[in-house]
């Protein structure tokens, strides 16, 4: 097996070899017996499902059976029954964690010990911080018996006067706390890289290095395997246009444009975008990542749109867009001209209450509009 | 106040200056670079004697503000504050870079 980076750790996808084995040597480094059991599971969701089933009462039990079967399709998994025993996440690894941070801040000293987790955790944590909260996202949703990604669609809707479902937000919050319990694996790779040379961490590091999340108990853990497929833009979030960005092995997947969760087939719309569609959009989120892809300038020349005052600093564009803000944009001529003769012209947005264009521009400098005077402008 | 593309170099009174700035080091032509640009690599600059720290710009003998795509712009000596051109944004903003 090829050693990975903790970069890579945190996106690494497939099944890993020999996780049972690890989980097994991080017991045993927290000085606890062996699990009796390893459940391996294919999905964060299944994962979390199982860990509410069995730590349960009837009453969870019985909302969880109802969570699956508004699911059905969704693939979840068969699980023995048996009591798990309590959690041994503190043991595991807050426990194994808070000794290495100990350790390394006695030896380098706050200012060395900040520095260490700016270049190792601190580079690595937002990215990775963005999937964690994605995943938990969805796997409320799918408790509340929301398709993955649709929850902003049901506010917007709520907010409408249509009446939510509240036991099943309650089903979805239940299972997203189940999550917190997790220990993330593979998304635990940001904290371990702080701790990369501390003792007593191997079987955490060795079962981020070949699983996602996992939950400990006393006397069964339950592993889950990293997703299948996991397609990231330029910046390092979540997107991918023609299908899920992230997907499991039994089915659970994320659906993203650049990071922000959408429902499934948003990305396969972006292609044949038009200004009517654009404006159609009720969700005001979705509808801005639908502006930006097309491209404002050409929404504004598409869409009839029509210039609402002008002046000698440039010209201001209007756009109403229902339930948001309007779009309001200077459009600004550059003072020199290209070597061609031309004069470059670009649009700058402004805040919604601008209403002349030197208004705008002055804005733009964090000026009010009296004192934008420019005695000279190139 | 002087403006070349995306950047707004605005005379303030020295008094208005804080104290205690570490000057900003010149890139590896020598000169203070006000603002880099995003893509292109072109920046906004003053090739001559002078002082830039966290945004504000002194210059005791005056001085010049090139830019490759830009005419340049002669300053008078004095101490200007340097403010980047920004985008709105809803919920936030960005700045700007030509």
């Amino acid at each position: 097996m090829t050693t990975l980076t903790w970069e890579r750790v945190a996106v690494a996808t497939g099944p890993g070899e020999g996780a049972e084995e690890a989980v097994r040597q991080a017991y045993r480094e927290a000085g606890l017996a062996e699990p009796e059991r390893v459940l391996v599971l294919p999905s964060p969701l299944a994962g979390a499902v199982a860990a509410a089933w069995l730590t349960g009462d009837e009453q969870v039990r019985a909302s969880l059976e109802q969570a699956i079967v508004k699911q059905n399709g969704t693939a979840v998994p068969a699980h023995g029954g048996g009591d798990p025993g309590r959690s041994v996440r503190e043991a595991v690894r807050t426990g194994p964690w808070e000794r290495a941070r100990a350790a390394a801040y006695a030896e380098l000293g706050p200012g060395g010990w900040a520095e260490r987790w700016a270049e190792t955790g601190g580079r690595l944590w937002p990215q990775v911080e963005r999937l964690v909260g994605d995943l938990r996202r969805a796997i409320a949703d799918w408790g509340a018996g929301r398709a993955v990604g649709s929850g902003r669609d049901s506010a917007v809707a709520a907010g409408r006067g249509r009446i939510t479902d509240l036991g099943a937000d309650q089903d979805g919050e239940r299972l997203r706390r189940v999550t917190l319990d997790a220990v993330l694996g593979q998304h635990d790779a940001p904290w371990l890289s702080a701790f990369d040379d501390a003792d007593g961490l191997g079987g955490l590091m060795r079962v981020a290095e070949r699983a996602g999340w996992w939950w400990p108990y006393e006397r069964l853990a339950i592993v889950t395997e990293r997703p299948v497929e996991l397609h990231l833009d330029d910046l390092g979030r979540p997107h991918r246009a023609d299908g899920p960005a992230v997907s499991y092995a039994d089915g659970f997947a994320l659906h993203a444009w650049h990071g922000m969760p959408v429902p499934p087939g948003f990305g396969a719309t972006m292609t044949g975008l038009t200004p009517e569609r654009i404006r159609a959009e009720p969700n005001a989120e979705l509808r801005r990542a639908m502006l930006e892809h097309f491209g404002i300038e050409r929404y504004l020349a598409e869409s009839g749109a029509e210039p609402v005052q002008s002046d000698e600093t440039g010209v201001l564009w209007r756009i109403e867009l229902p339930d948001d803000e309007a779009l309001v944009m200077v459009e600004v001529v550059n003072s020199t001209p290209e070597p061609d003769g031309t004069s470059r012209t670009y649009f700058l947005r402004v805040p919604p209450w601008v209403r002349r264009a030197r208004e705008g521009v002055a804005w733009t400098f964090g000026l009010a509009e009296a004192d934008y005077r420019p005695e000279r402008e190139t | 106040m002087y403006r070349q593309g995306d950047i707004l170099i605005v005379p303030v009174p020295e008094e208005s200056v804080p104290g205690g700035l570490r000057p900003a080091p010149r890139d590896a032509r020598g000169r203070l670079v006000l603002a880099h640009g995003e893509a292109t690599g072109h920046c906004h600059a003053i090739p001559g004697p002078g002082t830039l720290s966290r945004g504000f710009l002194h210059l005791p003998e005056g001085g010049r503000l090139v830019h490759e795509e830009h005419a340049a712009i002669s300053l008078p000596k004095g101490w200007y504050r340097v403010v980047r051109q920004r985008e709105y944004v809803p919920g936030s903003y960005r700045v700007v870079a030509d």
